[in-house]
């Protein structure tokens, strides 16, 4: 079957059970995306589908055929990061930095629904995602920083 | 000749150790409270967040090695029983599997006491064999074709069934722990008690928590031509080459550990775990690279927990508050296995007092071992003895802040010795300041089903680090300069906070700096990254590597620039003459000087003799409880500590909000829980055992006060990633009481407890 991910095409053959998160790290060595609880309780692993969030660890490979798969290394690179990328180095909104793609994702995905986002929604809509070194003041500062952002620049 | 190797005191999670020490090359003037810093104290943003917001980190896990195995694990289904079949040749078998080991074929080595895949089984999922294969999938399927059969027993699954007279024998020696009971005592506590115009007597229980950091244990082990790599996510790389070259009979040359990003520690990787050894045995044995990464069951359920306590306090003071005694004794129960980290030790280091007692009894039981974590053993005590000052507050009818200042500690009065500085005053201060804590107090207290109530709690940790710790400076031919240190950073800054340091001494630009770290092989050596000790230990060695290679760079510049080198000082990587005016930049000096190396070399000088070292700090919290349901809302925390320099504020910030965020979830979410008759462990996801969410919360003014300790060592900083957990759970859970006027007297603060506490009125009564 044919992937996109991060605009690129790989032509792989997968088992019908396998997950997109093991497909991601095993055969296209995309080891960004991690693997924390494989249940879908942390959101470490979450990607994008076609822009919304999906956690990978629940994702069988074989029903993403036809959608744009979005990873963190397709988000914003070392000399162009994504602007939620460039706030998280800002606002230190990490430590360990394990959940960090996960949670950069979420955001992305959060940003895409509702760019303008009130601290609550971001409180909500990141619930998902774990972050054990504690970094969520600073996650929540860097998410709406670039929302605030992003309505200035808009205006 | 002045001594070349001495010996001073090191403090390393609660334990005080005496290290042999190499007195460095040079002894530079502490950087005081005004000294003119211009990169040391600045907010420099984290320098490996870039690889971390891109993806780009290679964390344990993301190693791939050609021809890479896939390691399952089985585990012991009871909790106490013996093998008495293991067979794997059916598994080993099938398509796809390449290698299998069981206590046959691993080295012998003990982990917490029990040998390595034992088939004496002392604990639920106790690792008993593991098998490699192409894919992990096919590694884990492939467990269900090995043949187990056991004879099971009856497990002694808590403290009190270990210790019932009639309790089946834990380990052959009994289940106390040899040291038990620890006792340690200063003055007459019955002739303080006597004294006592007050005495207030509780018994306070906190549960097993488990680290739950999101990396779980884990290693990728390949052997080349006889010799042993490891990359594994340990928090100490120089432990982990030690032992694995003991138990392989190698020489530690033929050993190299790799540790560039680790997913969290918390105290539970240090020293190498199962999965190591394993890796290591399957990649010999098969001549492939070998990856044994936990699973999320595995890492909940065997890789270290902090100790569930009982702590049965009795404090005795006058009218005026003046404490006269405190006596407490303490059970915990270690597992299977452990170290004996001391809950007893915050009551004797807390509080001004002539006499203090404690008792420590440690109990084994047929549960995972504990490990460190965040501050092990202060972080249990101080719930028990904060708890219980907040008791004493309300008998005396004094504001719990006043009784704390009233018996404010001088000096280290187990030891007689003077603190090397200590601002706790100004962080009761300022903390209460910033709370608005007199305001908060006297509010009325609400009856309606929302009941909000403030509390507080102290804290102390020994955060002084020491040696041994070593560093290199050089500088590249283009001016760029690489800080070498044998350090682990787990997330905390430490490549920021050691280029930080460098640059200041060199007169860089941090940015020009590059800090390596987390390689035995080509790095010196620094010790474990635990009890806070990095940035005090390795910081001083980095500076004095810094100080030799500016001053070899100054030496060069000044021949080249027709100055003495008295004459140079550096700013932004560029050297200037004062005297003339002229200035080279760095690059510009070392193309000049061709491949000659500017090098330094540094390591971490003794400790000051007769000289307590540690952080304090003051937490305050407000909570809301719901009456009805048993919800506790945190709504605000304020936290003011003394860690001596801040040598990146946004860091440590970031350091004291996760500590208080972790404090918050012992206080309310976090329990192992086991079944009682089984000892099987009943919550090992991250959905049943719960950590805070982003929706968990609260505000947070989390700050330091302006504290240098010039005495401490000479970069004038002293830990802080373990304190700020310490005093969080007590804060909270007195806060709690104020609300509801009911002492509730273990954590966690779960709704059922709440909700019993109201309607059946358990716990300590007021």
């Amino acid at each position: 079957m044919r992937l996109i991910v991060n605009g690129a095409p790989y032509d792989v053959a997968v088992p019908g059970h396998e997950t997109l998160l093991v497909t991601l790290r095993e055969r296209l060595q995309l080891t960004g995306t991690k693997l924390v609880c494989g249940r879908g309780e942390c959101g470490a692993c979450t990607v994008l589908l076609d822009g919304r969030s999906a956690y990978s660890c629940l994702t069988l490979t074989a029903a993403c055929s036809n959608q744009a798969i979005t990873t963190i290394e397709g988000i914003g690179r070392e000399d162009s990061p994504h602007p939620l990328q460039a706030a998280f180095i800002e606002h230190d909104a990490l430590q360990c930095g394990f959940c960090t793609p996960g949670q950069i994702l979420a955001g992305v995905a959060l940003l895409e629904q509702n760019p303008n986002p009130t601290e609550d929604d971001v409180r909500r809509g990141m619930s998902g995602n774990l972050c054990r070194c504690g970094a969520y003041p600073k996650i929540l500062r860097a998410v709406l920083a670039v929302a605030n952002h992003a309505e200035t620049t808009d205006a | 000749m002045p001594k070349r190797f001495v010996t001073t005191k090191v403090e390393i999670e609660g334990r005080e150790e005496t290290k042999v020490v190499e007195v460095p090359s040079r002894n530079p003037t502490p950087w005081g409270k005004d000294a003119d810093l211009h990169v040391v104290g600045k907010r420099v943003p984290r320098m490996d967040a870039i690889d971390k917001v891109t993806g780009r980190a290679q964390y344990t896990a993301d190693i791939q090695r050609p021809g890479m195995l896939h390691t399952a694990i089985l585990r012991a289904p009871v909790a106490r029983g013996r093998v008495t079949e293991l067979d794997l040749s059916y598994a080993l078998a099938l398509d796809g599997v390449r290698g299998g080991v069981t206590i046959d074929n691993v080295p012998d080595v003990k982990i917490d006491g029990v040998r390595l895949l034992d088939h004496n089984i002392q604990y639920a999922n106790q690792p008993i064999a593991a098998l490699c294969a192409d894919t992990l999938e096919i590694a884990q399927r492939a467990l269900n074709a090995i043949v187990l059969e056991m004879d099971v027993d009856r497990p002694v699954v808590s403290a009190e069934q270990a210790s019932s007279p009639d309790a089946p024998r834990v380990k052959p020696t009994g289940n106390a722990h040899r040291a038990s009971p620890r006792k340690s005592s200063r003055g007459d506590v019955d002739a303080g008690l006597r004294e006592a115009d007050v005495v207030i007597t509780r018994e306070y229980r906190t549960p097993v928590a488990l680290h739950t950091a999101l990396e779980p244990h884990g290693a990728v082990a390949e052997w080349i031509g006889g010799r042993l790599t490891i990359w594994e996510s340990t928090q100490g790389i120089f432990m982990t080459r030690r032992e694995v070259a003991k138990a392989f009979g190698l020489p530690q040359s033929s050993v190299g550990v790799v540790m560039h990003y680790m997913g969290g520690g918390f105290g539970a990787k240090n020293g190498a775990p199962h999965s190591t050894y394993i890796a290591a045995a399957l990649a010999k044995q098969t001549n492939r690279p070998v990856r044994c990464i936990l699973d999320r069951e595995g890492e909940q359920t065997d890789a270290g927990n902090r100790m569930a306590t009982t702590q049965r306090v009795t404090l005795g003071a006058k009218r005026d508050g003046t404490l006269t005694a405190i006596d407490v004794d303490v059970t915990s129960a270690l597992g299977i296995g452990g170290w004996l980290a001391s809950p007893a030790k915050i009551y004797h280091e807390m509080y001004e007092c002539p006499n203090v007692r404690s008792s420590e009894t440690f109990l084994f039981t047929n549960t995972a071992a504990m490990a460190s974590f965040r501050a092990p053993g202060h972080v249990e005590g101080a719930f028990g003895l904060e708890r219980a000052m907040d008791v004493l507050a309300r008998e005396l009818d004094m504001d719990p802040l006043a009784l704390r200042t009233h018996n404010y500690a001088k000096q280290d009065q187990d030891k007689q010795r003077e603190f090397s500085n200590k601002r706790l005053d100004e962080c009761y201060r300022q903390g209460a300041e910033r709370f608005g804590w007199s305001a908060a107090r006297a509010r009325k207290a609400s009856t309606g089903r929302l009941r909000r109530g403030v509390g507080m709690a102290s804290l102390t940790w020994g955060a002084g680090g020491g040696p041994p710790a070593y560093a290199s400076v050089r500088i590249n031919r283009d001016g760029t300069i690489e800080v070498l240190t044998g350090a682990q950073d787990l997330g905390t800054g430490a490549r920021t906070v050691m280029a930080q340091i460098a640059a200041e001494v060199l007169g860089a630009k941090v940015a020009d700096v590059r800090t390596i770290l987390g390689e035995t092989e080509r790095l010196p050596f620094a010790s474990n990254s635990w009890g806070s000790i990095t940035t005090a230990s390795v910081g001083p060695a980095v500076r004095i590597a810094a100080e030799e290679a500016r001053d070899s760079l100054f030496e060069a510049a000044a021949g080249m620039m027709n100055v003495d080198p008295t004459d140079l000082e550096a700013r932004d990587s560029e050297v200037h003459a004062k005297s003339t005016d002229r200035c080279m930049l760095f690059r510009d000096v070392c193309e000049k000087l061709g491949d000659v190396m500017i090098s330094g070399h540094g390591s971490r000088g003794p400790n000051p003799d007769k000289t307590a070292i540690a952080a304090f700090g003051a937490q305050f919290a407000e909570v809301e409880v719901d009456v009805e349901t048993g919800i506790v809302r945190v709504l605000r925390i304020v936290s003011a500590h003394d860690s001596g320099r801040v040598i990146n504020p946004t860091l440590a910030e970031s350091q004291l909000e996760g500590g208080i965020i972790q404090g918050l979830g012992y206080a309310l979410f976090e329990e192992r829980v086991l079944d009682a008759h089984s000892g099987i462990p009943l919550n090992p996801t991250m959905h049943d055992y719960k950590i805070p969410t982003m929706g968990d919360i609260p505000r947070i003014d989390a700050f330091f006060v302006d504290a240098v300790d010039t005495v401490a060592n000479h970069t004038g900083a002293k830990g802080l990633a373990e304190p700020p957990i310490i005093g969080t759970a007590p804060a909270i859970a007195n806060a709690v009481a104020d609300a509801l006027g009911a002492d509730i007297p273990e954590i966690p603060l779960t709704p059922w407890r709440v909700i019993a506490n109201r309607l059946l009125g358990t716990g300590n009564g007021e």
